[in-house]
């Protein structure tokens, strides 16, 4: 099983992810598979492959306040369109995945973090986001039997 | 502070009560409409008479680079900036990288040289490849016609078959091998150092990026025949191509090397004007002298322009000093590749289109496989290069840091690092100009031109969705970088003001990928 925590630590909320990634590595087992990247497009190819479950932890905007977590699967994301790695996804990276014959896994959970702004250098991550990533963490810890 | 601190354990506990409370464990749907801020927008604006006055295009920036540069050590920028985009950190690493090269006064010795353009022609062939076949793929393999829920990854996937798109996925992965090796780390390299690199090339090494390069050059070589055979056939999308629509008679510039052969990793940059004869060429250090940066109340974008020749507003033609870079830019501005294969291609390219400069700005994706060829073949010659071993990668930087201004070609474009420190090295004052603010202008035309031939009040085609975003995706210009932040994809809408700056609608895509309008 992999968790894969998608973010960037120099822009203020995106480092949400990252954040719940450091205090997964605090709780599980050291050689326990805990995957940070910033990687987009495509690139998340590389993420989604090769492992038999997978627990995804994002950021997202939907107009909720900061600091929810939404639970989804993958039939949530919307499907694929992008023409621009700016514009392909976590979901055309497991489509691509699937559409080749890679081995993706069959079932994925996605935990997103309603998040606030995620374009300026160096700013603090909301309170309320901040106050979500152990939610997040734990929720994770929780719920590992079912989604292995 | 203690105050602070009580106010922060207050702020924390009140949002982790709500976050536990909101935890939504029903399943909700991710509508793009709603990220409307955070991403690529298009801003129709309609004259009391019912058509459009001006229209706008605008994609969200990361903000407060700047500041947040201020008083760091310089050395951190190959790594810092490499992080700030998911799609070129390498393009970033290696400006930051030649900026320090710059700001320290020291020519890195022939063998790093040599390794960091191998690293970066590796990087160039994966982001083309990928590009072409998965990104730029659903308008021209599968087709601008296409049904909607055919234009996209898995219609290209289908289109040319499984077994290529394998291909394309091990050859990305061989080549960002190459970068992992050579550059410690894939996503985000480590090994620029001012004056060199921080590994040396082993034999081993050298042998594994020759049987890489090998197979690069071969694929590159079927993509040219894909497009030659997909593509060029089909009379509609060549007639697109080449309609008014897509064409804006600007000056261009790119990188090339002492013989004005295109170069992406070093070089002076050459301007062509819009009747593709050299206007200027300069090196990294008088790049600020030549281009300006204009601003509108509308838009956080800056829009570059030549600046001896001046902002002229969003015009084309001799008398504006509007240009544009990225593939189509760089064929213009060079004269002719630099390996045979490419060259052989270049030619094709030019006479199908009528001669230089090539003003259509849909040529891109034609340009974007041709460079793919270049870096392939650049890729192999460095390969084989008997000096890429040399155990001598770096001089030490010896001189006061002052100023220092570093330029590569990045896939999307012209990359400028500028970076001005004290003498110990920290940084005062560091900026970037992206590919994207350079064909800013350009695209704000395209967008314009399309928007003025397709909508009014009375008509307003959902087809205009399309047309427009096939005039900007060609340049895929660089949004603000948390991309990869869910939902993750169709992040366009259209919305059109009356002459009062009212909305009166809006037009996005629903997840379907059909056009819906609000």
């Amino acid at each position: 099983m992999r968790i894969l925590c998608l973010g960037n630590e120099l822009l203020g909320d995106d480092a949400a992810g990252v954040v719940v990634a450091e205090q997964l590595r605090h709780l599980l087992p050291a050689d326990f598979d805990v995957d940070t990247t910033n990687d987009s497009g495509l690139d998340l190819l590389d993420h989604v492959v090769d492992t038999n479950a997978l627990v995804v932890v994002d950021a997202v905007q939907t107009g909720a306040s900061p600091g929810t977590v939404h639970l989804l699967d993958e039939d949530d994301l919307p499907s694929v369109c992008g023409a621009s790695p700016h514009y392909v996804g976590l979901n055309e990276a497991l489509r691509v995945g699937r559409a080749l014959g890679l081995s993706v896994p069959a079932k994925i959970v996605i935990l997103a973090i309603e998040v606030g702004d995620t374009l300026s250098f160096g700013a603090a991550m909301l309170p309320a986001v901040r106050a979500a990533t152990p939610v997040v963490a734990e929720m994770i810890l929780e719920n590992m039997p079912q989604w292995s | 502070m203690e105050q602070d601190i009580a106010a922060q354990s207050g702020a924390w506990q009140e949002g982790s009560a709500r976050a536990n409370s909101e935890y939504i464990r029903h399943r909700i749907t991710l509508d793009p409409i709603t990220r409307l801020e955070g991403h690529g927008r298009i801003e129709v604006f309609l004259n009391e008479q019912g058509q459009v006055d001006h229209a706008y295009f605008q994609v969200p920036e990361l903000r407060g680079f700047e500041k947040f540069s201020q008083g760091r050590p310089v050395e951190e920028m190959p790594q810092i900036t490499s992080r700030i985009c998911g799609v070129c950190p390498t393009a970033h690493h290696m400006a930051a990288t030649k900026a320090l090269d710059a700001l320290y006064q020291v020519e890195p010795p022939p063998a790093a040289k040599k390794i960091r353009e191998l690293i970066y022609s590796a990087f160039v062939a994966e982001d083309h490849a990928l590009h072409f076949y998965f990104l730029g793929g659903p308008d021209f393999i599968v087709g601008p016609e296409a049904p909607a829920a055919e234009r996209n990854v898995l219609g290209v996937i289908a289109k040319v078959g499984i077994d290529v798109g394998k291909e394309v996925i091990a050859m990305r992965r061989h080549l960002r091998d190459i970068v992992a090796m050579a550059g410690g780390k894939p996503v985000h390299p480590v090994f620029g150092l001012p004056g060199g690199v921080a590994k040396r090339f082993t034999p081993e090494m050298q042998d594994q990026c020759r049987k890489v390069a090998n197979e690069a050059v071969e694929f590159a070589k079927f993509t040219l025949q894909i497009f030659e055979e997909i593509v060029l056939p089909n009379t509609e999308y060549v007639s697109l191509i080449v309609s008014d629509l897509y064409t804006h008679r600007t000056y261009y510039m790119g990188q090339v090397d002492e013989q004005n052969r295109l170069n992406f990793y070093d070089g002076r940059l050459r301007v062509v004007g819009p009747n593709g004869v050299e206007w200027k060429k300069f090196g990294p250090s008088e790049f600020m002298e030549n281009v300006a940066e204009h601003v509108e109340p509308w838009s956080y974008m800056k829009f570059c322009y030549l600046k001896p020749i001046g902002w002229k507003g969003f015009s084309d033609g001799p008398e504006s000093g509007v240009y544009s870079v990225a593939p189509l830019a760089r064929l213009n501005a060079c004269e002719g590749m630099a390996t045979p294969i490419a060259q052989k291609a270049y030619e094709r390219y030019i006479s199908t289109l009528g001669g230089k400069p090539v003003h259509h700005t849909l040529a891109n994706h034609w340009a974007r496989v041709i460079e793919m060829v270049y870096a392939a073949e650049r890729l192999q010659e460095l390969a084989n290069d008997p000096e890429l071993t040399s155990e001598h990668v770096r001089n030490l930087p010896t001189a006061t840091p002052t100023e220092g201004v570093g330029i590569v070609e990045a896939p999307r474009g012209t990359l400028v690092h500028h970076y001005k420190t004290d003498a110990q090295g920290f940084l005062q004052h560091a900026n970037l100009i992206v590919a994207t603010q350079q064909n800013a202008a350009r695209i704000a035309m395209s967008v314009e031109t399309a928007a003025k031939g397709l909508i009014s009040l009375d008509h307003m085609d959902d087809g205009v969705l399309n047309k427009v975003e096939m005039a900007f995706r060609a340049y895929d210009p660089c949004h603000g970088c948390a991309t990869h932040a869910l939902p993750g994809s169709m992040p366009l809408y259209l919305r059109v003001h009356n002459a009062t700056g009212e909305t009166i609608a809006i037009l996005h895509r629903d997840s379907k990928g059909d056009v819906k309008r609000d």
